[in-house]
């Protein structure tokens, strides 16, 4: 849920709660006025009768009028209780000569407010009881109510509609910001802009992510530089273990467990090195230092790669078929070299005597795909660095570099597993 | 023919002038920049190898030097920056080669060998191993009179083999010369063994002598002693 939607939420809530408590509280109030206004027409209605008894010593005529009813009724003496009612005012709208059927329909009753009062006249004493209709106040009520809900309308309107446009400017360089995060890339060496802000709040946000991301990039940086300072002072010994092996060699008469022993300080050196090697074309590659650029048609750099390995194939009797069309590219030949050259590598490594290898090139893609163990391999783990099978004899960095390569020309490498084939496609 | 080793580090500078000593070959060596700088003015060689990187100073001024000097020695560059930019600075600059170390010796032989065919023999283009005659430019090889077929990479293997004669030349440095060094096959250079027997047999045929020899299992060694 956004931010904007829930304040919205929240603010909607809290102003008709706060509305309808006010509706309330003016409904009460206007209703306590009028009743207050009712009671004093009744008051005077009252002495009015009083008035009127007093002077002429019978009581008054009752007649009907709009609003007010008077009605006199015996009662013994000291029963009635002067006090004011809400009581049903009985409304005749029209003449008595109207139709029977007809006249229920023709009277209301409405809301009416009474007093009841008592008269004393000669020795006879009377309850009266006068009704006033309250139905001017109801109105009055009514368009209040209406007024107050049109005003809340009014208000939820406008409050959305503003919330709408100043917040969502005001939450402009917050998104900016989020944008910019989004984009960052540790291995860029483009910093964060900062975005023009005049909110504390997002200023305070924008120079921690700027701080944050500079900060990132510097101890990226120094890992980096850190790898590769450490793989450039390996070459030197291992330049001197090779020379050494290569002269040791030289000397002669050696039994056979010394030359087995040789054999495999040979074959680690060697690793040693081409994982050496890796790391530092890994960082290379992340460094975008091998950004020369120029045509390659991969068609003919590919048929070279088969050349390359045929022996190997041969070798491990392993079937070969490749279908490649004409495909040029603008990359640097050095990298696009070693990623045809990782990949065949690796499908004749994981491959089994005798299996096979399919190479195709078409406009918009490239494909290796190879047998080899029947289990699929874990798609989300194999581009990790040193991430391989207890049984291969590779550094663990092969298909790494070929991403990283991959990446770098704006190529998506993927791997699938069907039909017992292990397949990696290049899409341009 | 003489070879001066410039290299600091002194492990590797005994190995390459162990290796590269040898009947009717001066090595010389230089530790540092300076001494570098004055034998490369004051004697001539047929090849000099050269560190890029010493602690008194950087072997592309050395390089520098010897070409506004019109010195005509052929300079192999062996460099622990495996960069294009390096290698290209380099090569711009007059250099022959570019070797990435670590490098086996056989290695820097062979290209050390080829810098100096080149330099020297001019327009002879033969290359001669007792009865075997290779042309260089036609890459043909003649045993005696008579032709022998060979594919690309033994000819190749064939030429390592003759430029690092006397030598044992282990399998993984066959390996690399042939294959680059993408090849990733540790343990498993059956298709070595393969290739040289091929080699061996074509070369017999023609009524050549046997001259590979294997050496413990470890390399193998092109000699007619």
């Amino acid at each position: 849920m956004k931010l904007l939607a829930k304040y919205n939420r929240v603010n909607l809530i809290t102003t008709i709660v706060v509305m309808l408590i006010t509706g309330i509280i003016y409904y009460q109030a206007i209703s306590w006025i009028l009743t207050s206004q009712n009671d004093k027409d009744l008051v005077v209605e009252e002495q009015e009768v009083f008035d009127y008894v007093k002077l002429n010593n019978h009581l008054p005529q009752t007649f009907e009028s709009d609003d007010q009813q008077i009605t006199f009724s015996e009662a013994p003496m000291g029963s009635v209780k002067r006090e004011f009612i809400n009581t049903i005012y009985f409304k005749k709208l029209d003449s008595d000569d109207k139709p029977k059927k007809h006249r229920h329909s023709h009277d209301e009753y409405e809301a009416g407010r009474g007093l009841v009062s008592s008269v004393v006249v000669g020795n006879k004493y009377y309850k009266i009881l006068i009704v006033e209709s309250k139905v001017e106040t109801e109105d009055l009520i009514r368009l209040i109510f209406a007024i107050t809900c049109g005003v809340i309308l009014l208000l939820l309107i406008t409050l959305f509609v503003t919330n709408r446009l100043i917040l969502n400017r005001l939450w402009q360089p917050f998104y900016n910001i989020m944008k910019e995060l989004k984009l960052f890339n540790i291995a860029d060496t483009q910093n964060i802009p900062s975005v023009e802000t005049t909110t504390d709040e997002f200023k305070e946000l924008n120079n921690a992510v700027v701080d944050m991301a500079a900060k990132a990039k510097y101890d990226y940086n120094t890992l980096k530089t850190f790898t590769e300072n450490a793989s450039h002072e390996l070459l030197t010994p291992i330049a001197v273990i090779n020379s050494k092996l290569d002269t040791l060699i030289q000397t002669e008469n050696f039994s056979q467990q010394q030359s087995k022993l040789l054999n495999d300080l040979y074959g680690a050196v060697s690793r040693l090195n081409r994982l050496n090697q890796s790391l530092l074309l890994l960082v290379k590659i992340e460094n975008r230092l091998l950004q020369e650029q120029q045509q390659v048609n991969l068609k003919d750099l590919a048929e070279e790669m088969i050349g390359q390995f045929e022996e190997i194939f041969q070798d491990k009797e392993i079937q070969l078929t490749y279908k490649l069309d004409n495909k040029e590219i603008n990359a640097s030949r050095y990298l696009v070299e070693i990623l045809l050259s990782n990949l065949i590598t690796n499908a004749i490594r994981h491959n089994y005597r005798g299996g096979s290898i399919n190479i195709i090139l078409t406009d918009y893609s490239l494909i290796v795909q190879n047998t080899g163990e029947n289990v699929a391999l874990q798609p989300e783990k194999i581009f990790t660095r040193f991430h391989k099978s207890s049984k291969s004899e590779g550094s663990g960095l092969g298909l790494t570099i070929c991403h990283e390569i991959c990446e770098s020309f704006n190529y998506t490498l993927t791997y699938s597993f069907s039909n017992s084939y292990h397949t990696f496609t290049i899409a341009f | 023919m003489k070879i001066l080793i410039i290299e600091d580090e002194e492990g590797l500078r005994e190995s390459i002038e162990e290796y590269f000593t040898e009947a009717g070959n001066i090595c010389e060596t230089a530790a540092t920049y300076q001494v570098a700088l004055s034998k490369v003015n004051l004697y001539r060689y047929d090849c000099i190898l050269l560190d890029i990187t010493m602690p008194d100073g950087s072997g592309m001024d050395i390089l520098k030097n010897i070409k506004e000097n019109n010195h005509p020695d052929g300079v192999l560059i062996i460099s622990a920056k495996n960069s294009l930019d390096d290698r290209l600075d380099g090569l711009n600059l007059g250099a022959d080669d570019y070797l990435v170390k670590p490098f086996h010796l056989s290695e820097l032989k062979a290209r050390v060998t080829a810098i100096i065919r080149r330099k020297t023999f001019g327009g002879s283009n033969q290359l001669l191993f007792n009865e075997i005659t290779i042309d260089l430019l036609s890459k043909e090889v003649k045993v005696g009179k008579q032709p022998v077929k060979l594919t690309r990479k033994e000819y190749a293997l064939l030429l390592y083999f003759l430029a690092n004669k006397g030598k044992v030349v282990s399998k993984n440095a066959i390996a690399e010369h042939l294959w680059g060094d993408g090849i990733d096959m540790a343990n498993n250079f059956d298709f070595i063994y393969s290739h040289i027997k091929n080699v061996r047999k074509k070369l017999m045929e023609a009524g050549c002598g046997d001259y590979i020899q294997a050496a413990y299992g470890m390399g193998y060694k092109f000699t007619d002693q």
